[in-house]
């Protein structure tokens, strides 16, 4: 199994749940920039399957963000059609779940207000919302930090909140943006191993977009490599292994060097990111 | 170690007390074998005796309730309209345009400036003062308000916007608590202003009785001894209150990382 | 999140004023109030021609000015140099540390009738108080200018081995500038609140005392040229700063802040 040069389909398992299938049907979106229009997606398709774990690498600026904030609803100008069940995407909604790049906690907040605040706008008991928000950090492995503000948690442990706050609504689809771009190493390793089991345990679709290939690799039943300018997806990879996985696996080795090898040759392709060293310095000399 | 901390304080408050105290010994010298303005100096132990007599008359007591009295009206009523006038400007873009050019024109009158007018508009009685103590407190609280209700982060919004609140919930979970903390630090100018503007107005409007009263009367009899211990206890006012209120706010504000 | 157009900002902006103006000559020219309570527009205009062309109010603001630049020069040259040596000499700071802190509680006003004691109601008393309403914030702001420069950045100078003239000028200077501008801004602004606040107590010249004997002569004409004229020379001596302020330091992006 390598990369797939087709847009692969989607593989027939038999589907855990049947809600949270998302589609995106030839979605482009543009910014205005400085009266210019700015492309940022163009032709973008994605079918994603439900209870699916997608990942998707590219480099930076490429539009990762802009596609999640299109499929969460925050941004709804764009063109072609995005669908949840077959329903079209309209603003936000508890249905869609959001794990900002940040972990935009609210600082005047403690945990459990934090957590609560996504389900403000839910009918529920107080004894209902109590006991979800006392799930969902349990969830996490908070306990014990409830009434914690976030400047007295960690980096892992904030971010870790932040997917309890996106978690608590048991939205069909989960989006998750860079979540653990901000930590160290060894935390991330360990967060790593934990949206793993959060994962199995609530078979929720999610989609992470990371610049991490490993990580992308290790946690995603498929991987989606994007190329910017315009952003667009050029190879989806499965990868076809059983979760929970082990890191050492070889196949996710070879893969890891399939695609930053298909990632770097791109970037250099393009030219632009090649600096003459030589060159300068011979400037530098003669001027 | 600790003796060591211990004995670095000590000196450094003998060394903070040795300009105050070659004031005060100049002073009192000035006062006991008069120089050149003599009259204008008063020993120490007047100020003592002046002190005595204005405790035991009750006039201090009273003086200094009145005052407060005016401050704390003025204060009230002029934070409260200005919160309300900042959260206006602040939520609703018309009232915004029409309010800043006209907040901003008012404002260059210097404070006392304004006692001219209202003098002649309410007289010189409890009105008149409590108007301009008002204005001052006023004025910062619109300022704070509004720069605090602006100036959430459009970042702290989205996620409001992505959890579906309604305008009023957004209100009250993510504007509101993020102005806290400048609406704390207005409600610390308005405070400072409304004490400064209260012994100003007394000063100029001696109607009532309070400590701007009783030093211009002080002045006027050239009791030198009495305008000095008003001027100590509006100090240690201002200073109380400017206490009070970082403690209040931090109290408030605790969710805020500690900065060292 | 959509507002309304620009246009619709630009009217409203000028509407405000201008209806304020409106309802100002409506209410007068109904007389809905006596004329002694509210005088019009026009009456105002008169007031201001004939002060204009008698020369009084050149004379007034001409005394006006003059003792602010004295009592503002005065009071905030030495508060930038003993801010200097409190930042920079630890055995300075310690000296003047407790008495600095105790006197910047209390307000100017208070100091008024001290100062009309010791000073007598002269123009000394009137530059000593100016001064002292000066010094202080600027000393503050040179205190906290000084010792706030980061350490990293002379550790920067450190590593390129930076000279001392070198590091004074391009790194110690241009940090500290903005700090003590904006410490200096506001010792403008209080020195024109006091000077109005002492010229309407101790009453002989100048825009307070205008202000004043056209309150005790129920002019309210008189007043209200007096109450716009002491906001716009306010508001220009305060933009006229903010335009020096803006050449001093190019490189700073542009602030909207506003002195309190
Ligand atoms: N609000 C915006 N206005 C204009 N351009 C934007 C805006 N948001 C993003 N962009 C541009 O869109 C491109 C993609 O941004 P983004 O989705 O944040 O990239 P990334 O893949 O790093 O998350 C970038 O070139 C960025 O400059
Ligand atoms: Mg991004």
């Amino acid at each position: 199994m390598s990369i797939d040069p087709r847009h692969s389909a989607p593989p027939a398992q038999s589907p855990l749940r049947q809600t949270g299938a998302l589609s995106l049907k030839d979605v482009r979106k543009h910014f205005d920039f400085k009266d210019r229009a700015l492309t940022v997606l163009t032709g973008f398709n994605l079918d994603v399957r439900p209870g699916e774990f997608l990942s998707i690498v590219g480099p930076s600026g490429c539009g990762k963000s802009t596609l999640l904030r299109l499929i969460s609803g925050l941004d709804d100008a764009y063109e072609g059609s995005i669908t949840l069940d077959g329903t079209r995407v309209a603003g936000t909604s508890l249905e869609r779940g959001l794990v900002f790049q940040d972990h935009r906690l609210f600082p005047w907040m403690t945990l459990e207000d934090n957590i609560g605040f996504a389900l403000i706008r839910r009918d529920l008991s107080k004894v209902a919302r109590n006991r979800l928000v006392r799930d969902h950090i349990a969830l996490v492995g908070l306990d014990g930090f409830e009434k914690a503000y976030p400047h007295q948690l960690s980096g892992g442990m904030t971010q870790r909140a932040a997917i309890a706050r996106a978690l608590v609504n048991e939205p069909k689809v989960l989006l998750l943006d860079e979540p653990f771009g901000a930590l160290d190493a060894l935390t991330r390793v360990h967060m790593q191993t934990e949206l793993q089991r959060i994962w199995m345990a609530q078979g929720s679709t999610m989609i992470m977009i990371t610049h991490d290939v490993e990580e992308a690799l290790y946690l995603g039943d498929r991987v989606a490599v994007m190329q910017a300018h315009p952003g667009r997806i050029t190879h989806i990879v499965d990868v076809d292994l059983p979760h929970p996985r082990d890191r050492a696996s070889p196949l996710l080795h070879r893969l890891k060097d399939d695609i930053l090898a298909e990632l770097t040759a791109t970037q250099a392709g393009r030219g632009d990111s090649v600096v003459h060293l030589a060159h300068r310095r011979g400037d530098a000399a003669a001027g | 170690m600790k003796a060591h901390a211990l004995y670095g304080a000590a000196g450094r408050l003998a060394l903070g007390l040795i300009v105050p105290l070659a004031l005060f010994a100049l002073w009192d010298h000035q006062a006991r074998n008069g120089g050149a303005n003599a009259f204008a100096f008063v020993s120490a132990a007047q100020v003592g005796r002046a002190l005595r007599e204005l405790l035991h008359s009750g006039d201090l007591a009273l003086a200094y309730g009145s005052s407060l009295k005016n401050a704390f009206g003025g204060l009230f009523w002029g934070s409260l309209a200005g919160l309300l006038t900042g959260a206006a400007m602040a939520l609703v873009r018309p009232v915004d345009w029409a309010l800043t050019p006209i907040y901003h024109s008012f404002r260059q009158v210097p404070l006392l400036g304004w006692l001219p007018l209202i003098g002649l508009w309410f007289g010189s009685g409890d009105l008149s003062k409590l108007i301009v103590i008002g204005l001052s407190a006023f004025y910062p609280a619109v300022l704070y308000t509004y720069e605090g209700l602006k100036g959430v982060e459009a970042r702290m919004l989205e996620v409001g916007q992505l959890y579906r609140l309604t305008a009023w919930q957004t209100f009250w979970t993510i504007r509101w608590p993020s102005a806290l903390p400048s609406i704390f630090t207005g409600l610390l100018q308005s405070l400072a202003f409304a004490w400064i503007a209260t012994i100003g107005v007394e000063l100029l409007f001696p109607s009532g009785f309070g400590l701007g009263t009783v030093m211009q009367h002080g002045q006027l009899q050239a009791r030198l001894d009495i305008v000095v211990v008003c001027i100590v206890v509006v100090g240690l006012t201002g200073f109380l209150i400017n206490l009070l209120v970082s403690r209040l706010s931090r109290h408030a504000l605790r969710w805020r990382a500690v900065r060292s | 999140m959509s507002g309304g157009t620009p246009s619709a900002k630009t009217v409203v902006t000028m509407a405000s004023p201008l209806c304020v103006l409106l309802l100002w000559h409506g209410l007068t020219a109904a007389r809905v109030f006596p004329p002694e309570v509210l005088v019009s527009p026009q009456a105002v205009l008169a007031a201001f021609d004939s002060l204009i062309r008698t020369g009084e109010l050149a004379r007034h603001l001409g005394e006006s000015l003059q003792r602010l630049l004295w009592g503002f020069g005065i009071g905030s040259g030495s508060g930038l140099l003993f801010g200097l040596a409190m930042a920079l000499s630890v055995t300075f700071s310690r000296l003047f540390d407790p008495l600095f802190q105790a006197l910047r509680q209390v307000p100017v006003l208070a100091f008024i009738p001290l100062l009309i004691l010791v000073f007598g109601i002269d123009e000394v008393f009137k530059i000593v108080i100016i001064a002292k309403a000066a010094f202080f914030p600027t000393a503050l702001s040179t205190l906290d200018g000084v010792r706030g420069v980061p350490k990293a950045w002379f550790e920067v100078a450190r590593i390129y081995r930076t000279p001392l003239p070198a590091l004074v000028w391009r790194v110690l200077i241009p940090a500290t500038v903005p700090a003590v501008l904006s410490g200096v801004r506001l010792s403008l602004t209080r020195a024109w609140l006091v000077l109005v606040a002492a010229e309407l107590i101790v009453a002989d010249s100048g825009i307070g005392q205008m202000m004043e004997m056209g309150r005790q002569m129920f002019r309210l004409d008189v007043v209200m040229v007096g109450v716009i004229v002491a906001g716009v020379i306010g508001f220009a001596l305060d933009r006229g700063f903010v335009l020096l302020q803006a050449r001093m330091q190019r490189w700073r992006p542009p602030a909207t802040g506003a002195a309190a």
